[in-house]
């Protein structure tokens, strides 16, 4: 399985300087700083479940730009009904990729309830008619445009290996920095 | 002009842009006023976390959101309250309905009628009880200045008769 940096890396380097990237807490938000993204972005670094809401928020005030929010199992599953809001609502501009590796790897790598999720299956049954699922870097730089192009709201549920080890940078900006530079032209 | 009309009015005169919502009998014939503005987006939520979230979401990209919720849904957003509009310092106007207080004929929303401004309290929201026989209009307008002037959480708490 696939690490997350890579999947990150190869994320950022398709983001256009008009897109807007909504990170949930944990590893992603940590990521970010560290690396280059042209977009504007808005890192969580707590209130678990924000991301898709935060994102599908701006994507409605903003149709002319395309909101990405990256999301992780554990966040999405205390609040999968977010995603019939997300249908329901029905943007075009908003892309929502799903980070799929079964723990709750900021708290401190405690396993997921062990049930089975099948989160593409799930999020068709809430309506999200463009959901694909991700292996590795290649797939995920195929179907991210496919995503970005559908005039629909698209989930991609990526598969993320989880490694304990992982040396995943500290969060090193603070909110209110995050708050006052986030700016959407 | 019904209460609900005023209401709106003071909402669109505030230049709030989205109303997220998850209804009850009240809060249903607000959101239905909602949806006949020109200005506001209607955004219907399956929960009150995220409705929160939606309109800072909305706040953040250059509009103005506001939330429309009963008070028993507001009771259940402590986290995004906390980790996202205090953290973050976002300007979130709430309009809550007051169930269970002395206006209320429904005896099971007692409960929560009585919970409300306690919790309110503790949060360290500041709230308003609407009174619709004075300018609704305005007390809504205030509400969404004081969350503005705050960067922060305002609520104004109504009855169903401020929205008759």
């Amino acid at each position: 399985m696939t690490a997350r940096r890579p999947l990150l890396e190869a994320l950022v380097a398709m983001l256009a300087r008009d897109d807007v990237l909504v990170s949930s807490l944990g590893a992603n938000s940590r990521y970010l700083p560290h690396l280059n993204v042209t977009a504007p972005v808005f890192a969580l670094c707590d209130s678990m479940g924000a991301a898709i809401p935060l994102a599908l928020g701006m994507a409605l005030q903003r149709p002319d730009r395309h909101v990405v929010a990256l999301e992780g199992d554990g966040s999405l599953l205390m609040c999968p009904n977010v995603l019939a809001t997300v249908a329901a609502a029905r943007p075009s501009n908003l892309t929502a990729l799903l980070w799929v590796n079964g723990h709750y790897e900021s708290s401190g790598g405690q396993a997921l309830p062990s049930a089975p999720v099948d989160w593409s299956a799930l999020a068709k049954g809430f309506g999200i008619a463009n959901v694909e699922r991700v292996g590795d870097v290649p797939a995920l730089r195929a179907a991210f445009p496919r995503a970005q192009a559908a005039k629909a709201p698209a989930l991609l549920v990526v598969d993320v290996a989880f490694d304990p080890s992982e040396p995943i940078p500290p969060y090193s900006e603070r909110p209110d920095e995050i708050r006052a530079r986030f700016r959407i032209a | 002009m019904s209460g609900a009309g005023r209401i709106v009015a003071g909402l669109e005169a505030a230049g709030v842009t989205l109303a997220a919502s998850v209804p009850d009998t009240w809060i249903g014939k607000l959101m239905a006023t909602v949806r006949r503005s020109r200005t506001i987006r209607a955004v219907d939520a399956a929960r009150e976390e995220e409705a929160v979230a939606i309109a800072c979401g909305a706040t953040l990209a250059g509009g103005r959101g506001a939330v429309l919720i009963q008070n028993a849904g507001l009771f259940n957003c402590g986290g995004v309250l906390a980790g996202l509009v205090s953290l973050y310092r976002i300007p979130c106007f709430f309009i809550v309905s007051y169930r269970g207080d002395r206006r209320d004929p429904i005896y099971y929303h007692q409960p929560k009628g009585r919970m409300t401004e306690p919790t309110l309290s503790a949060w360290g929201l500041p709230f308003a009880i609407a009174d619709h026989t004075t300018d609704l209009e305005a007390q809504v307008v205030r509400g969404v200045e004081s969350a503005v002037a705050s960067s922060g959480p305002a609520v104004l708490l109504i009855s169903g008769e401020d929205i008759e």
